[in-house]
């Protein structure tokens, strides 16, 4: 389990979806790093990347509304952020365009992915938890 | 070469490294670099102007992947070195917030990863950071010098 503690930042919703996001990463992680000939596993990999894309979206838009809502000031920073990390992605998809499915491009991501994604939520992310609890304690109402 | 350009990597490295795998480092006077080793670079622009360089040997880059996955790794493969990529692109973005602190505006250019140790180390002014942990000794080379205005 690659999901700790610490990384909760005291507002539900938001660590509900963290944990989920950890899970849809660990399980690609999983299927990635399983022995067996790369033509036989690239499928589940592939698709347990896609689920895992998917929340990203979901939750980043998520994360920004609830930002908004309680008029964090570090929103335009934190969705440049989100922004920058969308278009690294991108360019890792345009990659898998241009010269197929490689498992070590896709090895690459995993790993990129997993110190980005473990950084961003240890923070960046507990400001915004940090900032909520300063509104007066009502952050695990989400 | 100023010393200070020293301390916001070294902070920085200290912050990164108890906040993503709880580990601490303790900082030593010298160190051999590792005969195995991930060796990633990344350059500096703005008002200083050079290239940081980050030696992980083999163990300890990967143990920081274990403790990060809590998976097992046996070599340095691109989701290892990948990983520690941006870690040192982790650190060195807070190395620059901590420059700017100190009134030096700085960009980073993205991580390379390298295959051998960079050449003329030994032509360029650098001041060498080795940071100790049980599972070996990071070595981060730092060579930077003030961009002529």
């Amino acid at each position: 389990m690659i999901w700790k503690e610490k990384y909760r930042i005291g507002v539900s919703m938001i660590d509900k979806q963290h944990q989920e996001l950890f899970r849809r990463v660990e399980d690609f992680i999983v299927n990635l790093r399983s022995s067996g000939k790369w033509e036989d596993r690239q499928e589940k990999v592939k698709s347990t990347m896609e689920f895992m894309k998917e929340y990203v979206v979901v939750h980043f838009r998520a994360e920004e509304e609830y930002q908004k809502k309680i008029n964090y000031p570090g929103l335009a920073e934190h969705q440049r952020i989100h922004a920058g990390f969308k278009e690294e992605i991108n360019n890792f998809a345009q990659k898998f365009e241009e010269e197929g499915y490689q498992e070590d491009l896709v090895q690459s991501l995993a790993g990129k992915l997993l110190a980005w994604l473990i950084n961003h939520v240890a923070s960046e992310d507990q400001k915004i938890g940090s900032y909520a609890k300063s509104l007066g304690g009502d952050s695990n109402e989400g | 070469m100023k010393a200070e350009y020293v301390n916001p990597f070294y902070q920085a490295t200290i912050q990164v490294f108890k906040l993503m795998l709880d580990l601490d480092l303790k900082r030593v006077l010298e160190a051999d670099g590792a005969d195995s080793q991930v060796i990633v670079q990344l350059s500096v622009s703005g008002d200083l102007t050079g290239t940081i360089t980050y030696h992980f040997p083999e163990e300890m880059a990967l143990k920081m992947v274990q403790i990060m996955s809590g998976m097992e790794f046996n070599e340095l493969d691109s989701f290892v070195t990948s990983a520690l990529a941006e870690i040192a692109n982790i650190i060195s973005g807070n190395a620059m917030s901590n420059l700017f602190e100190r009134n030096y505006r700085c960009d980073i250019s993205p991580p390379q990863v390298l295959t051998s140790p960079p050449e003329g180390l030994n032509t360029v002014p650098t001041l060498r950071l080795p940071l100790e942990t049980k599972w070996g000794t990071l070595i981060i080379n730092i060579a930077l010098r003030e961009t002529p205005s």
